[in-house]
């Protein structure tokens, strides 16, 4: 055989294939034996869409959290008599407020829910779990605390507002809850006041364009505002909701790594100077006395501020801490000493994981990574916030434009919510289906037509976060309603019980003064004739 | 169509971004990043194909390129092994003029060599380990992060000086050459792993030569490279082989099997899939590779299978370690011996840890045990084309479920999934689980009896495929890749939606 030199051919291959390969993308999405066959795009990466710029996805290192932890619950072990002395952790300013904090014990008439129910199912299968605990600190009207983390879904306090009035409403307690200090971009929120200058403000999502000291410093929150001398912020009560007014205290959660100078100005009127000693942990200053606002300026030297927490009264309070484009993965990025060290300030009794809109895809259904990845985001709430309850909330409905123009659902969220409720049940915590919730109201063209979310098919706005609300609330009734009605007839059996046993004692003693009666007729006659006995003695010793 | 070749203002930008090293997305051959870098890489390359020393000049400054791309800072440790083992090459050879011994040098190469890839491979494990005994935190030490193909340059580095050393070949006597030698891009990250023997003729030839056969078989190896690597292996690794051991198919013992069925195609088509494409690439250019892959489950012995997988290793480890170690030469005993510890070590390269250990002991001993057959039953075959066609039939499905097993171990994450699943085969198996397992992963099964059935088909197929392809013409050639190409792209989408995640790098990236 001749043998031509084919190496020529390795260009014209190769530049035909590369034309070849790009024409692929022409070919539109057809079906096949019922399956579609999507469109490919080899030039996808040079399109805007497929890069975000500065965002990065955390991972979880578990290891790392529990090492750090660790490290938190056994200091530095030192001679007893070389220990310097501890610094302070809070810094009190308390004006003595007379203060009628009503308790509210609930009744299961109180709570019976109404309407269409989508319970909250608690996968944890011991006797004693943290969801029972929840139930129980709700119904006996003690201080509970809850943590909404969520993106943009609930961004501006949409859902949480309605949220904490509800339940605030039927439990007690006042106020906005959880503030942040100042964040890097414009939001308005109805449920306070907040105007902030001088501080630079970064986001966990954006860790590039954060300092490397402050990267490990962020709280679920997810912003951190660094503010040098004159740099203020100003938290006010609104009145969007009656339950937001009444404010009786005021705490302020902020470190300084230098000593630092700060005033504290409650309505505008009182003020207080605190001086924060130098370190690394998280510091409050914790106010008590009637409020409308709570001002903070930096005096001197330089703090690292989280936000402040209005309330009152005793009962629930409800801190929203969304996060736009988070599909919960930013928790790894937040520091695990800091969660820890305000858990034990604020102490969460509920750590709530509203994620998902951010990860769906039209069409998907297979979401096993995100899956894996929702659990590491629920053992990492679990070990910052240890005496928390965990609810995972599955993804909201959604629906997305089809290629006829009309919108139509966009067929991921049943999997995505399996997948969601896999995590929950595998990890012991409890779960809600939202979408569920969300169909019973007429699903996400419902929402748009009646007004209550955007015309995007996505995001609800503050009308249709009541109605969401509102069925959350409806499902902790349901828990509650269950663990009352369980708890009432256990009252009552009890009392019955009682009454039974008083009754029996009743009985017994009756039975028992017959008897003595009855022994001491039968020794009467003797006694008769001893008596007659005695007499006759007498007698003859008289006579 | 205008929409689909407009882009907006940033689009240089991302391209020159694109450019630079990123950790998130190395270069492999599989890539679009590939595909056009190759087309611009061959117009050069066109022009000073016929001019050795340039040649040489332009394809190392490719491939550094292409190693960059692919594991970035650690072109320096690449480049350091090429300057040191170039040097300790010229220096054993001059030894051996001088008729003065070599051993002290050989050593010097051989120590430098396997100190780079014990600290890459096991300085995690023996953190880990001291962290374990004496608590958390007593070494604070960021993991290691294994640059990409540093066995295989560090293991034919070693292979030069000492084929020097022996007087099997002559030191180079240009740098460029050896790193070409080292780094020649289609066999930077898997493979395989060329003697500079045979290696060394073609790079200093003085116009690489290229016949029709020679370019319809590169054609058949990469199509055939793409669907094994960016199809099957894809496909039945996370429909099946993944959620499968990761319990989400149940835990009856069907699916156990199958599973594990299923990942001993899964890593003979990821790992010869992408072998065959570099072969193919590399052959596009002028170069032979040497093969990889000879159907290995067709093997009818243990001894067989190590002829026909991964060959370039088997025969390195053969060459340089169980030949070093004294071979056959010291009596049987002997013989058994360095044959389990070179399988333990072969084992132990892959990773440090139970699971390997057991996997190269398995091997190694019943590498063992069919030479001691070999030796006491007089009619016993070597292989399975010497024996009767129902006795070979025995023998490879025999050797074919030992080798099944042996993988399991390597996949599995510690001893407990490897006991989990045989408990499920042994005391949980059923053939009514086929129903339902046919109804969830209908799809993932046919793909994966297409693999078995492709890899049963005996040679003579290979070979008239091969053949046919030659003969397709220009037109017919271009075209298979890109069906090829949009297979493998609709294989990611399709994945991309059943388990949100597609793509990803060759399995065997990890050794």
């Amino acid at each position: 055989m001749k043998n031509t030199d084919y190496s020529r051919r390795l260009v014209w291959l190769t530049l035909v294939v590369c034309l070849g390969a790009v024409s692929l993308g022409l070919i539109p999405s057809f079906e096949l034996f019922g399956m579609t066959i999507p469109k490919v795009d080899m030039l996808s990466s040079l399109r805007d869409e497929a890069r975000g710029e500065d965002v990065v996805e955390y991972e979880a290192d578990i290891a790392r959290l529990e090492e750090e932890l660790a490290a938190l619950a056994s200091p530095v072990e030192e001679a007893v008599d070389t220990m310097p002395e501890p610094l302070p952790v809070r810094y009190e300013w308390i004006i003595e407020a007379e203060e009628e904090v009503e308790h509210v014990a609930l009744r299961s008439l109180d709570v019976r829910p109404e309407g269409v129910v989508v319970p909250i199912e608690d996968f944890d299968t011991l006797a004693f779990t943290r969801y029972q605990r929840l139930i129980e600190r709700l119904a006996a009207g003690e201080d509970v605390r809850i943590a909404f983390m969520g993106d943009s879904f609930v961004e501006g306090d949409i859902l949480t507002c309605d949220l904490r009035d509800a339940l605030q409403s039927l439990v007690g307690g006042r106020g906005v809850g959880f503030v942040a200090c100042d964040i890097p971009f414009a939001t308005v929120r109805k449920s306070v006041k907040r105007s902030s200058s001088g501080w630079t403000a970064y986001s966990v999502m954006k860790p590039k364009s954060t300092p490397e000291a402050l990267r490990d410093r962020f709280f679920i929150s997810g912003y951190i505002a660094d503010g040098g001398v004159g740099a203020t912020t100003c938290w006010e009560t609104t009145s969007q909701y009656a339950t937001l007014e009444g404010c009786t205290r005021g705490r302020v959660l902020l470190y300084s790594r230098d000593t630092s100078r700060v005033e504290v100005v409650v309505n505008d009127t009182l003020r207080q100077e605190f001086e924060i000693a130098g370190d690394g942990s998280v510091r409050e200053i914790y106010v008590e006395m009637p409020m409308s606002s709570l001002r903070l300026r930096v005096l001197d030297g330089s703090v690292l501020c989280y936000g402040a927490s209005l309330e009152g009264g005793r009962g629930v309070m409800v801190d929203n801490y969304s996060v736009r484009s988070n599909n919960g993965h930013a928790i790894f990025g937040t520091g695990a000493t800091v969660n820890r060290q305000i858990d034990e300030m604020l102490g969460y009794d509920l750590v709530v994981l509203q994620y998902g809109l951010n990860i769906m895809q039209q069409g998907q259904r297979g979401y096993s990574r995100y899956r894996d990845q929702l659990r590491d985001m629920i053992a990492y709430a679990e070990r910052c916030f240890p005496d928390a309850a965990i609810l995972v909330m599955g993804v909201s409905d959604r629906w997305v434009k089809g290629d006829s123009g009309s919108y139509e659902p966009i067929g991921s969220v049943d999997a995505l919510t399996s997948y969601q409720r896999a995590a929950a049940d595998s990890t012991k915590v409890a779960f809600w289906n939202t979408s569920q919730a969300m169909e019973a109201l007429g699903g996400m063209p419902a929402f748009v037509s009646n007004g209550w979310a955007a015309k995007d098919y996505t995001h609800i706005n503050f009308a249709g976060g009541k109605r969401v609300a509102g069925a959350l609330v409806m499902a902790l009734r349901q828990s509650l309603y269950d663990y009352l009605v369980v708890c009432e007839a256990e009252a009552a059996r009890r009392e019955e019980e009682a009454r039974k046993r008083e009754a029996e004692a009743r009985q017994r003693e009756v039975e028992a003064q017959q008897r003595l009666e009855e022994q001491i007729n039968g020794i009467r006659p003797m006694l008769d004739s001893v008596d007659i006995g005695v007499d006759g003695v007498l007698s003859k010793v008289e006579e | 169509m205008g929409e689909y070749f407009s882009f907006d203002g940033g689009v240089w930008q991302r391209v020159v971004a694109m450019l630079d090293y990123d950790a998130t997305s190395p270069l492999t051959l599989t890539t679009g990043f590939f595909l056009f870098a190759f087309l611009i890489f061959g117009m050069g390359y066109m022009v000073v194909r016929g001019r050795a020393t340039l040649r040489t000049l332009y394809v190392v400054l490719f491939s550094l390129y292409f190693y960059y791309k692919l594991s970035g800072i650690y072109i320096l440790l690449l480049l350091g092994v090429a300057f040191s083992d170039f040097l300790i090459g010229r220096g054993v050879a001059r030894r051996r003029e001088q008729g003065r011994g070599t051993r002290g040098l050989v050593a010097l190469s051989i120590t430098i060599n396997v100190a780079i890839l014990v600290y890459f491979k096991a300085t995690d494990f023996f953190v880990g380990l001291i962290n374990d005994l004496y608590g958390s935190g007593t070494l604070d030490w960021e993991s290691v992060v294994v640059p990409a193909g540093v066995s295989f340059f560090v293991f034919q580095s070693i292979a030069y000086v000492v084929d020097i050393s022996r007087g099997v070949i002559q030191p180079l006597r240009n740098i460029f050459s050896y790193i070409f030698l080292l780094s020649f891009f289609p066999k930077m990250f898997l493979g395989p792993l060329v003697k500079a023997k045979d290696f060394i003729p073609q790079i200093e030839a003085s116009r690489p030569e290229l016949s029709r056969d020679d370019f319809g078989r590169a054609v058949a190896l990469i199509t055939g490279g793409l669907v094994k690597y960016g199809v099957i292996a894809k496909a039945v690794g996370m429909l099946f082989v993944a959620p499968a051991f990761g319990g989400e198919l149940g835990d009856g013992g069907l699916v156990a099997l199958l599973a594990i069925y299923g990942f001993t195609l899964q890593i003979y088509c990821d790992f010869s899939g992408y072998s065959d494409i570099a072969q193919g690439i590399a052959l596009l250019m002028g170069f032979r590779l040497p093969d990889n892959f000879n159907a290995p489950y067709h093997s009818a012995t243990i001894t067989e299978f190590w002829r026909r997988w991964h060959i370039s290793l088997s025969t390195w480890l053969k060459e340089y370690l169980y030949i070093s170690l004294g071979g056959n030469r010291h009596g049987a005993f002997r013989t058994y011996l360095n044959l389990i510890i070179t399988m333990f070590l072969g084992g132990l390269w892959h990773g440090v840890g139970m699971t390997f250990i057991a996997w190269g002991l398995l091997h190694g001993v019943a590498l063992a045990l069919h030479k001691m057959w070999l030796r006491f039953v007089p009619r016993a075959k070597a292989v399975g084309s010497d024996m009767h066609p129902v006795s070979r039939i025995f023998a490879t499905l025999l050797t074919f479920n030992l080798v099944a097993f042996g993988w399991l171990l390597f996949t599995a994450e510690d001893m407990t999934v490897v006991e989990d699943m045989l408990s499920r085969i042994a005391y949980n198996f059923s053939f009514a689980e086929f129903d339902a397992l046919v109804k969830g992963s209908g799809a993932a099964l046919i793909i994966m009896a297409v693999g078995y059935i492709m890899h049963a088909l005996p040679r003579k197929v290979d070979c008239g495929v091969v053949r046919g392809i030659s003969r397709i013409g220009f037109v017919g050639q271009a075209l298979l890749l890109v069906v090829a190409i949009w297979m493998v792209m609709q294989c990611d989408a399709l994945l991309a939606v059943e388990c949100g995640a597609g793509g990803g790098l060759p399995m065997y990236a990890a050794f």
